[in-house]
């Protein structure tokens, strides 16, 4: 998937995490990350972020991302919300291949 | 989160008791409706407020937390579905105006800080390099060094009076950037006040004209709802703009000075210039008043212009305007507009 | 014996944070709510958590139901083909009127499930009434669907269609309860009554949950945890109950063992629904051992 545009997706709330994700120009894909369990967690997060862009097949993507200690299923979520907002599309997972 | 029971509701605007109640509560926490607000989102618990935001165009405002219900994070959930709503209008870069001690929220929901003018109002918008690339645009390839100076015009129309201030500082300098205030709160939309200035100078060979966007604040759709007096609106939204001015702008294209014309009308762009002429020389900047051209004894203004249009005396427009003003003044394009302004009989 | 449905806890579906922890607390059953607590704009979000959520968490012996929008509104169709896929027990169609609202939602899910290569009817349905011709047409709901396990008033929409308010003792709902009931005896599912929303008016709530037991509901639509104990109480058998149920199942054993057509106690015929209604008696007193010492 291509994006064209902004999305946005999850809420400020305890065990939620915001995804803003734009298009990086090119630059392949860039997570920036505000959490508060940044050492122990930091990575974990930034790897379901990227598997799940992974996984929609979206290349190029600037992801900033405020983590308010989501599960990994809630990361996956709201990453696939944004990157439906982004293209104003509405892909499914088992759409996606 | 179990015993919250909080419910988001969009207000719809057009009822008049749904609107009175927004107000209602709004006055209760100091603050006031701006008018342009289109959009508005609440938390109700049953039939009671506890929070609301609000926007206008791509400016969140009007964002408040009834003291009970304060310290719960509930202005996040207000911000991020004011947010979420812009981005469904397609909007994406957004600005708040709000008193500085809200700056951690916005941060937190992906805003930063523009300019802050402390205990008074911070401005913020969504992108880390919004106002960088701004600043990319107006210097654009060459950056001029020694004598450069700039002067901040509405122009709505573009008048002799505007040409003669632009001549008269374009004669002093090096270099004259022109940056005109983009807002359609005037009765020329943005786009036509922005060509008809570029045609009424393209005699100047270095004089450079500049869409002001949105880093040039005009006091028009400067929200001041968090602000009460109205000369503590003015001047504060006077600070907020030269802040940004002499912040970003002054230091991007190496400005030493900056001209205006002297105001003899308006009251508010006369404190903004006083204000000008206190902070400005700090930062490096001379500032000069040039005195207004008249014509018939009367200074020219933007606001005569518009009178002589609305009561229909053309002949005596084209006395005041330069010729590629008042070319498309009685051309077709300009019909919308100038049907307008006869339809309404406003100073400003 | 279906399972027990004493108490249905309300998810909304658009915040981690609840679904999460939502099973511990020890409901019945769980509803991770697609539609009225979820707002237009997050309506695609709230479908994506839920999905995902479901596909991760194991909620155990509790009863996952999701409460999706209706067909008629934007979302319906998109809810019904990612959340079936994430095999909840139950899916739960808001605002039913008419047996038809119930044929279009079962034919949608069975084409996913074959879609999928999920056995057919994997997926239960349940109904939710919340107007007056739902009322009217609440038998004919009833049996619309195999996959249909239990009809439920959503009284809130419901009291608006019929132009006046709730009130504490309900006597505006008192039709409309008993008309639900009828028509989920009569098809043979359960009736699950509303939510209370003053979660704190105890002695309001323990009224309600006495009159829909008494009424003869299986369960109620619960906003908050502390609802739970109040109403897993009130549904506890007594002791006598479970004495009589008791030597009932035992008549049962006895008349087996002898090979006898007839089933009696104490000189009287035992039939089909005081078994099943002693059946019902132990599976509650069995839950409620968690409760009740």
């Amino acid at each position: 998937m291509k994006i064209h545009d902004v999305g946005m997706a999850g809420t400020l709330e305890s065990s939620d995490i915001t995804i803003h994700i734009e298009d990086n120009e090119g630059k392949g894909i860039e997570i920036g990350l505000k959490s508060t369990v940044e050492n122990q967690f930091g990575n974990q997060i930034r790897k379901v972020i990227y598997e799940t862009l992974q996984e929609l097949e979206v290349k190029d993507a600037l992801v900033c991302a405020t983590d308010k200690g989501a599960l990994d299923c809630t990361i996956r979520s709201r990453v696939m919300t944004a990157v439906n907002r982004a293209c104003q599309s509405n892909t499914y997972p088992w759409e996606a291949k | 989160m179990w015993d919250d029971n909080l419910r988001e509701q969009v207000i719809q605007l057009e009822a008049e008791a749904e609107k009175r109640q927004l107000e209602d509560f709004l006055a209760k926490q100091d603050l006031a409706l701006d008018k342009d607000v289109e959009y508005a989102i609440a938390l109700f618990d049953g039939v009671k407020i506890a929070a609301v935001g609000c926007f206008g165009g791509k400016v969140l405002k009007c964002i408040a937390v009834e003291g009970e219900y304060q310290n719960k994070g509930l202005s996040a959930g207000i911000v991020t579905a004011l947010i979420n709503e812009e981005y469904r209008r397609a909007r994406t870069h957004l600005f708040i105006y709000t008193k500085p001690q809200n700056k951690l929220i916005f941060s937190e929901l992906g805003f930063y800080t523009i300019a802050e003018i402390p205990n008074k109002v911070i401005l913020m918008e969504n992108k880390s390099d919004g106002i960088i690339k701004y600043l990319a645009e107006i210097v654009g390839e060459k950056i001029t060094t020694g004598n450069t100076a700039a002067v901040v015009v509405n122009c709505d129309p573009f008048t002799l009076g505007h040409k003669y201030l632009i001549e008269y500082a374009a004669a002093k300098t090096k270099k004259l950037h022109i940056f005109v205030v983009w807002e359609d709160r005037s009765s020329f939309p943005s786009e036509i006040r922005y060509k008809l200035v570029r045609e009424g100078v393209q005699h100047l060979p270095n004089v450079e004209v500049h869409k002001g966007k949105d880093y040039i604040i005009s006091n028009a759709t400067f929200p001041s709802y968090f602000i009460k007096k109205f000369q503590d609106q003015v001047e504060t939204h006077a600070r907020l703009d030269l802040e940004v001015f002499s912040q970003y702008i002054v230091p991007a294209l190496g400005i030493r000075k900056r001209f205006v014309g002297e105001e003899p009308y308006c009251k508010i762009t006369a404190t903004y210039n006083r204000i000008m002429q206190e902070i400005l020389p700090a930062h490096g900047v001379k500032v000069e008043v040039v005195p207004r051209l008249t014509y018939d004894r009367q200074a020219i203004s933007a606001s005569r212009v518009r009178e002589l249009i609305r009561i229909g005396e053309m002949d005596k427009v084209r006395e005041l305007v330069p010729k590629t003003t008042y070319q498309f003044l009685i051309s077709a394009e300009a019909e919308v507009t100038i049907n307008q302004i006869r339809l309404t009989s406003q100073r400003h | 014996m279906s399972r027990l449905r004493r108490t249905m806890l309300y998810v909304p579906g658009n915040n981690p944070g609840m679904i999460r922890d939502v099973h511990i607390y020890g409901a019945d059953a769980i509803m991770l709510d697609l539609e009225d607590s979820v707002s237009l704009n997050e309506k695609d979000a709230a479908r994506m958590l839920v999905y995902n959520s479901l596909k991760t968490f194991d909620y155990g012996k509790t009863e996952v139901v999701v409460r999706v929008n209706g067909l008629n509104t934007p979302f319906g169709r998109d809810d019904l083909e990612a959340i079936v896929r994430a095999k909840p027990d139950t899916i739960r169609l808001p605002k039913t009127e008419t047996p038809e609202d119930v044929k279009e939602a079962d034919e949608l899910i069975s084409q996913i499930e074959q879609k999928i290569g999920m056995k057919h009817g994997t997926v239960k349905m349940m109904a939710a009434i919340e107007s007056a011709l739902g009322v009217i047409n609440a038998y004919q709901i009833g049996i619309a669907s195999k996959r249909l396990t239990g009809i439920a008033i959503g009284a809130e929409d419901f009291v608006t269609d019929l132009k006046t308010t709730r009130s504490l003792d309900g006597i505006e709902l008192l039709t409309a309860r008993s008309q639900i009931l009828f028509a989920a005896r009569a098809a043979g599912i359960d009736a699950l009554d509303t939510v209370f929303s003053d979660i704190n008016d105890e002695a309001g709530f323990t009224n309600e949950v006495k009159l829909i037991k008494q009424l003869g509901f299986d369960g109620k639509s619960i906003i908050n945890p502390r609802q739970i104990e109040i109403v897993h109480r009130i549904f506890t058998p007594t002791e006598a109950e479970v004495k009589k149920s008791t030597r009932i199942i035992e008549a049962i054993k006895e008349a087996e063992s002898k090979g006898s057509g007839v089933i009696s106690l104490n000189g009287k015929m035992i039939d089909k629904p005081i078994v099943e209604r002693a059946r019902r008696v132990l599976q509650l007193a069995d839950a409620a051992k968690i409760f009740v010492k």
